[in-house]
Order: structure tokens, then sequence, then C-alpha cells
């Protein structure tokens, strides 16, 4: 009844990217500070028309390192900011975005996922900065990352970033791939007030008494605005509750477990995942970003076969969704695991979630291609203990 | 779900409107309730290269949004005949231009396929510009199929063309729906 409802609206022909765009806007974002580079520029093209029309600011910068720089800058003078880039560009921005984890700035990067390595295939698609995202800065540190499939998710998803940014003052990553980045289809949006829109916590009590990192019962400081009656220090080196550098070892071990523990404490709240035809499954397909779209036709394909087949997308990749995959894999005889890189970086995951001696079937695809559905049907069908097909040629 | 699945690709090379064309499409179909789903050929090639646009559509969401079997396949060059051909499902529709794919494998053609061979590109130069042929090829498609309403098409038609250049492509759109109506038709089956 709901889908029905949803269809009676009005509905708009919309690219991926165009929905993150929207959806940045949707949740307030008013900065946009970004380098192009495909396959995300769509992105940084709707910000430029759209972000000067509501009184915000667009930016085009001279690299990848400017562009996180001024987004970090932009958040803390209390802009709800953004930047899109794509891996090349994704890996230089790592510096600042540790110093975005470090100062507990909120702000959102959308890394619209390509082949690699580096250059790479610059127009094709792939999942493989996915322990990038989750491990690319140096130093012992935790973000948030999110992954549409869909592009009402690009909308949806962008919304729950700046959501999940401004709530736990973290960095967060959304990382589609190119297919769900350039797919259009045609979308209701939510209205405003349908999606909750969550901002930062500001200080309460007197400007003098203001400590940026002292965290309030849920773990989390409130972040006063540069230019404002707070005035306040952030740096990227170990600092204490005032913001003034503080190498005692006491206090630096109190700053590196918060920065984890304020994400830790709230996982549940942070893990979205959305499950297909899990009800009755044995076959479980653990996705993320387009290729839950080839598990979803997979999953309905072995079931006509007499395989009861379901689906976890993990609409959020970090933190990784340990619990929900156990849960789910004990009632399977088998998990698939697909996914457009080489290594296996969700694979990995699931392994640790489950343990050794599940039967872990990986689909891996690694030349600019995407997981078909046949591919995924035909790691259910292979015999257990089969490994894992290559590209072909 | 996948009976409700119908795949559309409009092939051709960069620069002569097929991601317009199919946006066009997907409008009105979309505005009769169906849900699609548009994707490209992403390359560093692009005018002069091939290129083509899929459309996806669906009842319910779309679950594999790019193309797998193609129900119609619209040729507007020959480069995009070889990428294409073997995605054909049994009994497809396909449009061929006379001047830009004037040759089609053979073997099974006429019999595997409903095959139209049709002066598109002709006709919209006809019109005044060879730009146009994705719109007469919209309207050609259209009517062929039945697959939307003549109405909701000009509506997007409407929609998504610079004023400078509406009476242009709404005279293609006709010009395309009349090719299309004098084809006799080659099959029962609607695709």
């Amino acid at each position: 009844m709901k889908a029905v409802a949803t269809l009676e609206r009005e509905t708009r022909l919309l690219q991926g990217n165009q929905a993150i765009a929207e959806g940045a806007i949707y949740a307030g974002a008013r900065f946009y500070a970004g380098y192009p580079i495909t396959p995300s520029s769509e992105i940084a093209d709707e910000c430029a028309k759209r972000m000067p029309e509501l009184g915000g600011m667009y930016i085009q910068m001279e690299d990848e390192m400017a562009s996180i720089a001024a987004v970090v800058g932009a958040s803390l003078a209390g802009a709800k900011a953004l930047t899109a880039t794509s891996g090349p560009g994704f890996s230089l921005m790592q510096e600042n975005l540790g110093l975005a984890v470090m100062g507990e700035v909120p702000c959102v990067v959308v890394d619209v996922q390509r082949s690699g390595p580096s250059t790479g295939l610059a127009t094709k698609p792939a999942q493989s900065d996915i322990m990038q995202v989750r491990w690319g800065r140096h130093g012992d540190q935790s973000v948030i990352a999110l992954c549409p499939a869909t592009v009402r998710e690009c909308f949806t998803l962008t919304v729950q970033a700046f959501n999940f940014a401004e709530r736990f003052r973290v960095p967060v990553v959304l990382m589609p791939d190119e297919i769900v980045g350039h797919m259009r289809e045609n979308v209701a949006l939510p209205l405003p007030g349908e999606i909750e829109v969550v901002d930062r916590k500001a200080p309460a009590g007197p400007p003098a008494s203001y400590l940026p990192f002292k965290p309030d019962e849920d773990g989390i400081a409130p972040l006063a605005a540069y230019g404002s009656e707070y005035v306040f220090h952030v740096t990227s080196s170990m600092h204490g509750t005032d913001g003034y550098s503080n190498n005692d070892p006491a206090n630096a071990a109190w700053r590196v477990r918060q920065l984890h523990e304020k994400i830790e404490r709230h996982r549940d709240e942070i893990v979205l995942t959305q499950s297909y035809y899990t009800e009755d499954m044995d076959v479980l397909i653990v996705t993320l970003g387009a290729t839950t779209r080839a598990a979803r036709t997979a999953a309905l394909e072995a079931r006509a076969q007499g395989i009861k087949a379901g689906v976890l997308q993990l609409q959020t990749v970090w933190p990784f969704a340990d619990r929900e995959i156990a849960a789910l894999g004990k009632r399977a005889r088998m998990v698939v695991v697909p996914e457009m890189n080489y290594s296996g970086q969700v694979a990995g995951e699931v392994l640790k979630a489950l343990g050794p001696g599940a039967d872990i079937r990986r689909v891996n695809k690694f030349n600019g291609t995407i997981i078909t559905p046949q591919d995924i049907l035909d790691a259910m069908l292979r015999p257990a203990g089969a490994q894992t097909q290559g590209n072909q040629p | 779900m996948r009976d409700s699945r119908l795949e559309i690709r409009i092939g051709g090379t960069g620069g002569q409107g097929l991601i317009l064309c199919a946006k066009m499409l997907a409008d009105a179909l979309a505005a009769a309730g169906k849900r699609v789903a548009q994707s490209q050929t992403y390359e560093p090639t692009s005018r002069g290269g091939y290129c083509n646009s899929d459309l996806i559509v669906s009842e319910g969401e779309v679950d594999f949004p790019l193309a797998t079997a193609l129900d119609c396949l619209v040729l507007l060059d020959r480069m995009a005949v070889k990428p294409s051909w073997p995605l054909l499902k049994p009994d497809a529709l396909v449009l061929a231009d006379t001047r830009l794919c004037p040759e089609l494998p053979e073997g099974n053609r006429d019999v595997k396929y409903r095959v139209h061979h049709l002066p598109l590109t002709r006709s919209a130069i006809e019109l005044g510009s060879e730009r146009v042929a994705n719109i007469v090829a919209l309207g050609a498609l259209a009517a062929i199929s039945g697959m939307c309403e003549r109405k909701a098409l000009e509506r997007a038609v409407r929609a998504d063309t610079p004023k400078s250049f509406l009476d242009l492509n709404l005279d293609a759109l006709a010009a395309g729906y009349r090719l299309g109506e004098q084809e006799p038709a080659l099959a029962a089956t609607a695709p």
C-alpha cells in the first residue's frame, strides 16, 4: 500500500549523482567545495547550480586536498558541507579527512567508486575502495560509511550521512559505485519534513567555560561555530578537552578510545541494512551498491529453481554489519558475497563475522563490468569447496 | 518482477541524442506509472564513438538495472549492431536506420526478430536537421510498439526541449509516428 501511495506523488527522473546533491540540500548542506572528477562530476555540476540559488556556496578548488580542507573549514564555521570525488581524488583527501576525524568535524565526502588501481579504468565501476574508506588515513580512527543501491537511496542515504555526521561529529563517506551514480530512475523524492534532519548539538553554557572536546553523556561534545561568541581551538595534534595540544599518555589513550567509542556505542543506530526474501532463506547473499540489484534478481531466479535465496544489503558499510550477518548467516547453509573487486574486501569481513567453517562463496569482478544475476547464480550452484572464478578475458 | 520487465536500447554514436531519447521515453512511461531505470555507455569516447542508452521498464521497482535481454533495439548507426545484436531476445523489435545502418546480420533477420528498416535520419534531414533523428526514432518506436501514449510522449518531448527546438522536435516526433504507422505489423505479439 505504501509503495502505491509513493507512486501517486510527483516522481522525477533523476540521476544518482543528482539525487545525492538534492539529498545534501534537503539535509541542509549549503557549502560545496570540490574538484571535478569522473564519475562524480554531476554532483559538482548540480551543486554549482543549486547552492548559490539557496544562498549557499559552491567553490571549485585547485585540487582535492584543498577541497576537503575547505569543507572542514566551512563545517567548523557552522555550515553543513560536502565534497564529492572518486578514487584518485579520494586518495588525495585522506590527510585532511584524518584532520576531520581528529577535530571531530562533521562533513560528508562522496566517493563515487571507479575502477583502479591509480587512474585505472576512469569511467568504469568498481567496489574496491571499501577498505580505503575504512583505513585510508594513518593512525587509529573510525569513520561511518554508507552505500546506496538505488537512485532513491542516493537521496535518502545522503540525508542520513549528514545526520550521522552532525550527530556523531565525524566525517561520513557516501560510497556509491559508478553504476548507481550514473543511473537514472524515476523516484518520488521525500517531502520536507518526511525524513528527520539532524543538526549538530550547540553549546549551551557560558562561552568562557566551553570545552569543544568534552563529551556529554551520549559521548559527543557540542560543537560551536567559528565566528560565534564561543572561541575555540582545533588542532590535528593530540589535544585535551579544551582543544589545545596535550601529550599526556592518559589523555592520548582517552582521546583515541573516545573517537572509536562514540561510534561503537551507537552502532545499532548507525548500522543500516535492508533485507529481501530472507524470512525463509537458506542461501544468503550479502551485497552493497549496484550488486544488490543483481542479487535481488538472482534471488528471484534461484527461487524459481527451488533454491531459497535471500539478500542482505549493507546500506551502512562501516561500522560493519557483523552481528546482522551472523544472525542471518546462522540460518543459511551458504553465504554468497558478490563484489566488484579482486580481493574480497567485504567477503573478508563476512568471514570474520561468521567464523571459520562457513560456506562463503566469493563472486569477484574487477574488469570494470558489473556482476550479473547469472554470475551470482553460478556461485550458488558451484559444488562446495570449488573456488571462485576469475574474470573472463 | 521479471515478468513485466521490458528492455529497450537506443544504440548509435555519441552526439546523436541517444540519452535524451531514452530520457523522454522514460518520462512518458513513468507518467503511466511504470518504474524505469536508464543507463548508458560511459567511455572516454563521445562524438563519433559507439554509444547506447538503455531503459529497463517494470511495473514495480526495477531489480537488475542494466540490459540483459533486449525487447526493443533502435539502431541509429552500424556501430551499435555488433555490441547489441547478441543481447536481442527472440522476437525482439528492431528499428534500424536505412542510411547509417543499412546492413544487419544475416541468417535470422526477419525470422527471429521483427526488423523495421526505416529512413529515420533521412526524415530528420528532410525536416531540416539530422540532429532530430533521435526524436524521429522515438516516434517510430512508440508507434510500432505501442508502449506508451502519444500524448504522454509529446509532453515529455516538450518538457525536455529548449524553446528554439520545440517546433522541430514536435515535427520530428510526428514524422516518426507516420513512419511507424505505415509499417506492417510483423508479428501478433506485442513486445
